[in-house]
């Protein structure tokens, strides 16, 4: 995949914490300057720690959230450095992987 | 952006303070205090380690005084039975999981260092491990007072913001608001100089930058961040705290100037800068010679004494009461830590032990009574107040308690007839997702504009007194003005208050007469659908255990309290509801219970409301001991009768509770306890219109025929529960994951408010100021309390609250429970780290297991019968 595609290449953030995070990890999205991003919440899993249930009726910030987030590469690398400061301490997962998109404008 | 590294060490510092803010707990606005555990945050951690590590930033004493336990082991309150099964049980961890004890102890690794350890060497040298900011370390060395000017500065600039003396400028937040304005401040001048406090105003538009810039300043490496933060925000856990609460837990549309973390920091440091800067000017040579001794020196001073030192001669407490020999000997082979954890358990364990042995006892309950002639079932609140008017309703006629979340099930955000304010009535866990608004009745519109004017009038009145007191000049004429009036008034509140009450009461029912009104449960963009209001309602059904056999009056039961002259009123309120009053979740789940559709979609579900019954909703009262039944032009003719008994029987469960509680409370008299009650609600001069959740010990979640008949003293949350109704687990999982939570903070609230009320609690009421109307200051100035104030805990002196540690006791088969445990890391967290104790049975006729902290369930046997000593009663 490249630019024969008219793609432009930007990196994929995907983070998974407990829902107690999400402000944090969201605040730092808006730190290293993304522009938005997407949370799935309720995901459900079997980590280091345990299995974690996907849906608690009456606590949101005892459950999962995973946050994806698309950068360039240049500000991704800012980003990374506060989310392995933030999860070397506490339970979440993070993924990064490159990506594509048509519309580079949106992520810049 | 010229530093290319700056985005990078942005998002560190953000992750760091996020890292540092676990040592405080977030801090609710007054209006709606919400109970919780100060170390929460910590909870990854076990309890004891939790209490290690923040006992190195917040200076705290994690376990009850020696007092409490001379105390509790005189009265009998701990035995020698007890204490032996807790240092059998102390033993066997430390062999299975030494780490796991001692965490943050002073370490022992053979039984020659423990004669150190209790003559305060070992003390000396854990304390050397707690952390100092710049200016503890410098007043440390220089007998100079620096952190104390920052907190008074900090604290002062903190409430002028939040008091909106502040300009606001534009959405800089507090650290902008506060550099556009420090360069003028004369106080700062004093402090720093001129130039110095130029130099406050210019340390960056960021507030990131601004601690960036200072950490470089004062020489805080990148590992030492996260712990002088954290000794930053301990500083002043009650800004820090409502700090946090702002940037983590309130709803980003909530009003007011919002005080952040990064900008509360921000300040701080400045501060902490500029005067170090300023001191080390003088550079003298006693300042540099004291300099070497910094630097070879490290470790707080100790503020306060240690718990030994509250004793005579630094006794311990088993030094001081007789204590058999062998036992004493074990003791003393301890660290003070351990043998307060040792203690703490034996407390623990004795308390267990009694109320297993009065769950098994066959109760005196009420009589066995066919479901035919039920004449209503009540649901309550769990919370532990409601326990014992449960217990004298049941015995006042033919009815039927149950006990569920006083939000019954439904997360509404409430705005109420002529108010422009949304209240989110839930538990804080959750986000509401639906609004429901308060509307007239039908045909009620002439009586709601009524209420309306008058209601408008009377705000308008109250806000021109507010802002005439605010005045620089109309205070001297409001006083002129008014004091002939005000006099007397003052004179009939203090002493006829009950009387007072009621004539003020009837004044603003002539001046702005109440319309019927209804919560419209079906309009609005934001409610909830039919299916949304059928979930919710079967969710509560089947985790009550209330699915079949419905009486012809349903009763939902909110509380909350009357009280007056109390910044601390919404702590007594109901804790499910987000500290609101819990009569309007009451009233907008009876009209979802009673509408048609939602029946229809609930008898799909399999669960059949049969047509004659009827939801009616009510609030107790739980200062006064009255219940209030609301709507009562919603009643159909069919069902007054029977409500008019109902009302009757709450009268006689509500006085019976008074009689039973008045006694406890402090100057108390041998009149009439209801008016007592009443007369203490009133009473604008009054610091302790009842006690609370002061005692809670349990949380229960099994059907009523487990605690029917036992008095539990209100010492107990009931949520009731049917297991054979839940084979999923679903509802327990829903019991556990968010009523046991909140049960679990209170718990913790009041365990941390009484074991430390130098830090954990608010202090004394008396003494007590509103700032900004989210916090109270003791005197003048300096930091916002935190947790419940000293009257809510201690009574004579004494701790009339028994800090614990959360006991749950449930009743479902034991496969059950482990899944739902183990598919849940915050449960895993709570019982694993011995937060919260549990205890659990299959059935009624099966024997209590105790899981133990790796999860292994152990038949409870009482201590008693271990050591063969008589059973003790309290």
């Amino acid at each position: 995949m490249d630019e024969a595609w008219g793609l432009t290449r930007m990196t994929k953030v995907e983070v998974v914490v407990g829902g107690e995070d999400v402000p944090v990890v969201t605040e730092l999205f808006s730190e290293v300057g993304a522009r938005g991003y997407t949370a799935i919440s309720n995901v459900s899993g079997l980590g280091h720690s345990g299995y974690h249930q996907g849906r608690l009726l009456f606590n949101d910030r005892s459950v999962l959230t995973i946050l994806t987030v698309v950068l360039p590469a240049e500000r991704a690398t800012a980003l990374l450095d506060g989310l392995r400061s933030l999860l070397a301490n506490r339970s979440g997962v993070l993924l990064v992987s490159d990506t594509w998109v048509s519309r580079p404008e949106y992520f810049q | 952006m010229s530093n290319p590294d700056l985005p990078a060490a942005r998002a560190r510092l953000l992750a760091q303070v996020e890292e540092a803010a676990r040592v405080i707990a977030p801090l609710w606005p007054l209006a709606t205090f919400v109970a919780v555990n100060p170390l929460w945050d910590l909870r990854h951690l076990s309890f004891d380690d939790a209490i290690a590590n923040a006992a190195r930033v917040l200076d705290i004493d994690g376990y009850p005084s020696e007092i409490l336990f001379a105390q509790a082991y005189a009265d009998r309150r701990i035995t020698d039975a007890d204490l032996r099964a807790a240092l059998g049980e102390l033993s066997a961890i430390t062999a299975d999981s030494p780490r796991r004890l001692r965490g943050g102890d002073c370490e022992q690794e053979n039984p020659e260092n423990t004669a150190g350890a209790r003559d305060g060497t070992c003390k000396e040298s854990c304390s050397s491990g707690k952390v100092m900011t710049p200016t503890e370390r410098h007043d440390y060395v220089f007998d100079s007072a620096l952190a104390a000017s920052v907190d008074r500065e900090v604290a002062k600039w903190c409430g002028a913001y939040l008091a909106s003396i502040l300009p606001e400028r534009g959405t800089g937040g507090f650290y902008a608001a506060w550099r556009s304005m420090v360069v003028r401040d004369p106080s700062a001048r004093g402090l720093v100089g001129k130039a110095g406090r130029d130099r406050l105003g210019g340390y960056g538009s960021q507030p990131e930058d601004a601690i960036l810039t200072c950490l470089d300043l004062l020489d805080i490496t990148e590992e030492e961040r996260v712990a002088q933060i954290a000794r930053q925000f301990a500083r002043m856990p009650g800004w820090a705290g409502h700090a946090k609460w702002r940037s983590r837990w309130a709803s980003a549309a909530s009003n007011g100037p919002a005080l952040h973390m990064l900008d509360y920091l921000a300040v701080r440091y400045c501060y902490e800068a500029e005067l170090l800067r300023a001191a080390r000017t003088c550079k003298s040579k006693r300042y540099r010679l004291r300099g070497l001794a910094l630097a070879s020196r490290s470790g707080l001073r100790d503020k306060r004494p240690e718990r030994g030192k509250l004793l005579p001669g630094r006794k311990e407490w088993f030094d001081v009461v007789d204590v058999p020999d062998d036992l004493r000997e074990d003791l003393s082979s301890l660290s003070s830590t351990e043998a307060a954890r040792a203690t703490l358990s034996a407390y623990e364990t004795n308390y267990r032990d009694q109320l297993l042995a009065a769950l098994n006892r066959p109760a005196a309950g009420p009589p066995a009574r066919s479901e035919a002639c039920l004449q209503a079932q009540a649901v309550f609140c769990i919370d532990a107040r409601s326990e014992g008017l449960r217990r004298h309703l049941e015995r006042a006629g033919p009815y039927e308690t149950f006990g569920f979340a006083g939000f019954f099930a439904l997360p509404i955000r409430y705005r109420a007839f002529g108010s422009t304010d949304l209240i989110d009535l839930c538990p804080v866990l959750i986000r509401p997702n639906s609004e429901l608004d308060e509307m007239p009745s039908a045909g009620a519109e002439l009586a709601a504009s009524r209420q309306l004017a008058g209601a408008q009038g009377l705000s308008a009145a109250s806000g021109a007194l507010r802002a005439a007191r605010k005045g620089a000049v109309s205070p001297f004429i409001l006083a002129e003005a008014t004091g002939f009036f005000a006099g007397p008034i003052a004179a009939a509140k203090t002493l006829a208050p009950a009387r007072f009450e009621a004539v003020r009461r009837w004044i603003l029912r002539m001046l702005a007469p109440p319309a019927p009104t209804v919560i419209a449960v079906d309009l609005g963009d934001k409610a909830m659908s039919d299916e949304e209001q059928a979930l919710f309602s079967e969710a509560a059904l089947v985790a009550m255990g209330l699915t079949r056999n419905f009486a012809p009056v349903v009763l939902l039961c909110g509380h909350g309290s009357t009280t007056e002259n109390n910044p601390y009123g919404s702590s007594l309120d109901c804790g499910a509801c987000g500290g609101n009053t819990g009569g309007t979740s009451a009233r907008a789940a009876a009209a979802i219970f009673n509408r048609p559709i939602v029946r229809r979609l609930l008898a799909d579900r399999g669960i059949c409301i049969p047509e004659s019954t009827f939801f009616v909703a009510g609030e107790h009262d739980t200062t006064t001991d009255r219940v209030t039944i609301f709507d009562p032009h919603l009643l159909p003719p069919a069902h007054r009768d029977a409500i008019r008994e109902l009302e009757v029987a709450l009268r006689y469960a509500g006085n019976a509770l008074a009689a039973e509680r008045v006694s406890h409370l402090s100057g108390a008299r041998h009149t009439d306890p209801v008016a007592q009650v009443v007369a203490r609600s009133a009473d604008w001069a009054q610091v302790q219109p009842e006690w609370g959740l002061a005692r809670n010990a349990a949380f229960i979640v099994a059907p009523r025929d487990v605690t029917a008949g036992v008095n539990l003293s209100g010492r107990c949350f009931l949520h009731s529960y049917d297991a054979d109704l839940d084979p999923s687990g679903t509802a327990l999982e829903m019991i556990l994951t968010a009523p046991m939570i909140v049960a679990h903070w209170i718990s913790a609230q009041y365990y941390f408010s009484s074991v430390d009320p130098e830090v954990f609690s608010s202090g004394d009421k008396t003494v007590h100021n509103i700032v900004a109307g989210i916090g109270v200051i003791q005197g003048a100035g300096g930091d916002l309390k935190v947790g419940l104030p000293l009257q809510s805990l201690f009574d004579a002196g004494l701790c009339y609250h028994e800090p614990m540690r959360l006991l749950t006791i449930v009743q479902a088969p034991q496969p059950l429970l482990d899944a739902v445990i183990a598919r849940n890391q915050i449960l895993r967290e709570l019982f694993d780290g011995r937060w919260v104790h549990l205890v659990a049975r299959d059935h009624g006729c099966d024997a209590w297991k105790v899981r133990d902290p790796h999860g292994a369930w152990t038949n409870w046997t009482p201590a008693w019968s271990k050591a063969k000593e008589p059973i003790t009663c309290g």
